[in-house]
């Protein structure tokens, strides 16, 4: 019952060349095709905006992009009507409405197939680590330095806004976290002062 | 152990990735996506990082095996999003002051290095309507099915192939226009179709 006089539908025409038409409509289709020059310089339309675009090459993340996103969870506020962060000894839990979803801080015990896991996982902690460090420490330095500095009349509101910027850049949650799994897991037993 | 009695077997063995693995396995799926409907690559890092800090505050509602459908979503929702912040913007504010804001689109050869997508091609992509721009790159750039798009947008498979249709056309006119070299004028493009 093929009809000549009628072209394929528009969707037809995508859908044939995207590979999407079942086999009979697809067999129906390529046989109107070969009778038809209107419909084939539709097809071909489509099929030439489809291999312009099919062409590109893969973008590059920018670097400076890749690192903010890896920092994520420790420069992102997550509500706490929607989910919490908290930290526990060897992983950081995120918890919303339906369940938790746990990164693992340490190598986990079973499923040892991807070493792979642990090691980007301590690297990016000791990094995150050792940025937070140097921040608090040049803090830190920067404390009595800026106090005891004779050349500014009133050190202390210079001392209380640096105070002040050092609780919102280190969230105080990761710091005990990190300070307390990765920096010193095998301190001498008799530590106890 | 227990597999035959345990009512969730798939979900027990999966292991959760680390964060920083979710990034590097999925930003570039996700950069490419937000490049090719935002044109730009401001946008486009904007938009990866909304993502991902979307990703990041619901990973609790996270379940294996839907993780890349559930980054086109969000990506392409975000890019939506943000044009028709923009365009609400842009009526309420007078045309004068905000027709052309100049410095923001990169040049052409900038756009080629960064994507390596023809900036003709690109520019074709940024004329078309948002709408039509996210089903042609899902398409064609990402090679989603159909089926992957329609739940994708949470439009009909009707809608995805007429969206898809259209927006090839709309694409084809405006490279046909810049590239005079391949004519789709009736008569010629009959005799080219005939060839293949």
């Amino acid at each position: 019952m093929n009809i000549p006089e009628s072209h394929l539908a528009q969707e037809a025409i995508a859908a044939l060349v995207d590979g999407e038409l079942a086999g009979g409509p697809a067999a129906r289709a390529a046989r109107h095709l070969t009778g038809c020059a209107q419909c084939r310089m539709a097809v071909q339309a489509q099929r030439e905006a489809k291999e312009a675009l099919h062409a590109s090459a893969d973008v590059a993340v920018p670097g400076d992009l890749l690192s903010r996103l890896c920092a994520i969870p420790f420069t992102a506020d997550v509500p706490s009507t929607d989910g919490a962060l908290s930290a526990g000894p060897g992983q950081l839990t995120v918890s919303g409405t339906t369940g938790s979803w746990a990164v693992p801080l340490a190598p986990t015990p079973a499923g040892h197939e991807r070493p792979g896991h642990a090691r980007w996982l301590r690297h990016g902690f000791v990094g995150a680590l050792g940025i937070l460090g140097v921040g608090v420490t040049a803090l830190a330095l920067n404390l009595p330095a800026g106090s005891s500095d004779s050349g500014r009349p009133f050190p202390e509101p210079a001392a209380g806004a640096t105070l002040e910027e050092r609780t919102e850049i280190v969230p105080p949650l990761v710091r005990a976290t990190t300070v307390g799994t990765a920096v010193q897991p095998s301190v001498s037993p008799g530590g106890t002062p | 152990m227990s597999d035959a009695s345990d009512p969730a077997p798939v979900t027990e063995a999966w292991v959760a990735p680390t964060w920083e693995q979710v990034v590097r396995d999925h930003s570039a799926r996700v950069y490419r996506l937000a490049y090719r409907l935002s044109g730009n690559p401001q946008d486009a890092e904007d938009l990866t990082q909304e993502t991902f800090v979307r990703v990041f505050r619901s990973l609790a509602d996270f379940s294996p095996g839907t993780f890349e459908g559930w980054l086109h979503r969000i990506t392409t929702n975000l890019f939506l999003d943000m044009v028709r912040r923009r365009q609400r913007i842009r009526f309420d504010a007078l045309p004068e002051d905000t027709e052309r804001l100049p410095g923001t689109a990169p040049s052409p050869e900038q756009v080629y290095s960064d994507t390596h997508l023809d900036p003709q091609v690109q520019a074709a992509l940024d004329a078309l309507s948002p709408e039509f721009r996210v089903a042609v790159v899902l398409c064609d750039i990402e090679g989603l099915t159909y089926e992957e798009i329609a739940a994708t947008l949470g439009i009909k498979l009707g809608t995805v192939r007429s969206r898809i249709h259209r927006g090839r056309v709309q694409l084809r006119e405006a490279l046909a226009h810049l590239a005079p070299r391949r004519p789709v004028t009736t008569q010629d493009a009959v005799a080219e179709g005939s060839v293949g």
